[in-house]
């Protein structure tokens, strides 16, 4: 378990050093999938299947969809890679200065630190971040509806910034 | 400081510093936002999983659905900038200098 | 745009600094602080100008950043000490970074560069939105937070004024010189933030009306550079006459209003044993009040020559709503001897 949650957390790092090394952005999404594939990793070893599960589907299944579109619609000729010359020198910049600091909290970290808090979770039939998400209907009504009003908005906002510009390379037909 | 707490912390500042130095592209630029928001993510489960405060988990739920308002508008802005300026390049966002 | 998206934004504009002011828990006070920057948005690219669409993204890329640092910077106070609330922030690490974050919200000096870059591609109605309503709610966190470090509040706040000054002198833009003006009052808001917060307000509440009256005075002239306020004589002449007494109070000139946060200010900073710092501050200033002179000088000290058409626009009654600039005018020129007033109402 120490060392898995060892590979996924060091994962974790490097798919986000691989998005923010500055590749074409169709490679950083895909830095972005791992990153969001480790982070569900990091979720189940500490047991909250439920956030890993949502993670998973709202990540993978919705939004790098659009991101993949997105993409697609800014796509360049010649894509720069992790090979070449800048975005490796991004990343071992990146990559030391993460060494660097980790190497001050080392001595602090012990085996069990690695771990997650409840031991013996996986006897468990029920976890509580199911039913603490499920509050959100209850006690945090208030939060819900928030939420929903801004997600409304966002069509609005959406559609007021691309409705009605009639210049430039994408036309509204 | 936890190996997990080091993590996100060390995520969320490889985003921040992927989205301050050079880009070429707004969109590389949103997708360094996204990955913040992420790791925000993360910690947020984690805090709550870790310090077993059942009541808190659903405040992950919240920061997704308004880290995807943030991604929309974001990419909204993106399809605006290539209308008018019919690029994505950051360096074409030259208009408003001194 | 469509007038009932319109009421929608500006409802979400009022519900987000609303939920902000009302929040004691750092994720709702992230979430009215994300609905805000939201709503603004498509008010800021109405025009589908590449210039607005322009000032938005970086409006947009900038706010977002500064929103994530602040919700990690919370989280991270969660970690440490295991507290959401706003008002009991006790580790100094997710202070400082809260208070940069809030900086960079606000537009503080070594974060300020977008703040004259936006507000240059926008029209000076949504200018004034930004400048005046979108600060309102990192205000609030920001006097909430009680920072105690105080040399990073010094840092920026003096650099705010000398970067506010300086930036300004070299422009003929109208709203980049308000952007810089504005830069200028938010460090000295910072400035006394630590020693006596309600002058804070007072200061932010003054600065307000300022500059709402001066805003609304470019507005009418349909003035965007230096260039196009020399014939504002031939259109609203009497406005033409009062609107230096504007200027030189955003300048923070004696009888007028601006001279009373600025006053203020300086007999704090003097309380506290700070002479040197409040001599810095107030040799600041005078960089300010040199170009606010030179945009009195171009609109009205100087007459310059016009032809006879061009010469009478003054007599064909402006559309525009007067009555806002009125009354904001009479308050930004004439509120100074209300000064014990505003002192026993700010500061209990």
């Amino acid at each position: 378990m120490t060392f898995i949650m060892y590979l996924v957390l060091f994962s974790f790092v490097l798919g986000l050093v691989a998005v923010a090394s500055n590749p074409s952005p169709y490679f950083a999404a895909l830095g972005l999938v791992v990153v969001a594939g480790m982070g569900c990793g990091v979720l189940v070893g500490h047991g909250g299947p439920f956030l890993s599960l949502v993670l998973f589907l709202i990540y993978l299944g919705g939004m790098l969809v659009v991101f993949a579109y997105s993409a697609a619609l800014a796509a360049e000729p010649y894509p720069e890679t992790w090979g070449s010359r800048p975005v490796v020198t991004y990343m071992v910049v990146y990559l030391a200065g993460v060494v660097l600091v980790s190497a001050l909290f080392w001595g602090g970290w012990y085996e069990s630190s690695w771990g997650s808090a409840d031991e013996l979770g996986e006897f468990s039939m029920f976890r509580g971040d199911m039913a603490g998400v499920a509050l959100m209907y209850s006690a945090g009504g208030w939060m819900l509806v928030i939420s929903a009003w801004v997600l409304l908005l966002t069509l609005f906002v959406v559609l007021e910034l691309t409705r009605g510009l009639s210049r430039g390379a994408l036309r509204a037909v | 400081m936890t190996p997990v707490h080091f993590a996100f912390s060390s995520t969320f500042m490889l985003g921040l510093a992927g989205l301050a130095f050079h880009r070429y592209h707004l969109l590389s630029a949103l997708l360094c936002l996204e990955g913040m928001m992420l790791s925000l993510f993360i910690a947020l489960s984690l805090w709550t999983l870790q310090l077993d405060s059942t009541t808190f988990s659903s405040s992950p739920m919240l920061l997704l659905a308004f880290s995807a308002c943030e991604a929309s508008a974001g990419l909204a802005l993106l399809v605006a900038t290539a209308r008018t300026h019919g690029t994505d390049r950051l360096q074409s966002l030259n208009l408003l200098q001194c | 745009m469509n007038p009932y998206i319109m009421a929608l934004l500006l409802f979400g504009l009022g519900l987000g600094t609303t939920i902000t002011f009302a929040s004691s828990h750092w994720l709702l006070a992230w979430m009215g602080l994300e609905i805000n920057t939201l709503a603004i948005i498509p008010l800021m690219a109405q025009h589908h100008h590449p210039r607005a669409v322009e000032a938005t993204t970086k409006y947009f890329l900038t706010q977002a950043t500064a929103a994530a640092m602040l919700l990690f910077a919370s989280t991270t106070n969660a970690w440490l000490t295991g507290e959401w609330d706003i008002q009991q922030m006790s580790h100094p690490l997710p202070t400082t970074m809260i208070t940069l974050a809030l900086a960079l919200k606000i537009g503080l000096a070594p974060m300020h560069s977008w703040m004259p870059e936006v507000l240059q591609g926008l029209d000076l109605t949504t200018g004034l939105i930004l400048s005046t309503w979108q600060k309102l709610a990192p205000f609030a966190l920001f006097l909430q937070i009680h920072p105690n470090n105080s040399t990073i509040l010094i840092t920026l706040g003096l650099a705010s004024t000398l970067v506010g000054g300086w930036g300004g002198l070299n422009q003929t833009q109208l709203r980049k010189i308000l952007a810089y003006s504005s830069i200028a009052h938010l460090g000295w808001m910072t400035l006394v933030l630590q020693f006596a917060p309600s002058l804070t307000l007072l200061t932010l509440l003054t600065y307000f009306v300022m500059t709402f009256s001066a805003f609304l005075v470019f507005k009418l002239n349909k003035a965007t550079t230096v260039n196009s306020l020399a014939i504002s004589w031939a259109k609203t002449p009497i406005l033409t006459s009062l609107a230096p007494l504007i200027l030189l109070s955003l300048g923070g000139l004696p009888p007028l209003t601006g001279f009373l946060p600025k006053w203020l200010i300086l007999q704090e900073l003097t309380k506290q044993g700070l002479p040197l710092l409040a001599t810095f501050a107030a040799l600041t200033a005078l960089l300010s009040l040199y170009f606010y002179l030179r945009l009195s000088y171009a609109m009205t000290l100087t007459m310059f020559p016009n032809n006879l058409a061009g010469s009478a626009p003054w007599r064909f009654h402006s559309p525009q709503l007067t009555l806002p600039l009125a009354v904001s005018t009479a308050t930004a020129i004439l509120t100074l001897p209300l000064a014990p007033a505003a002192m026993a109402l700010f500061a209990p």
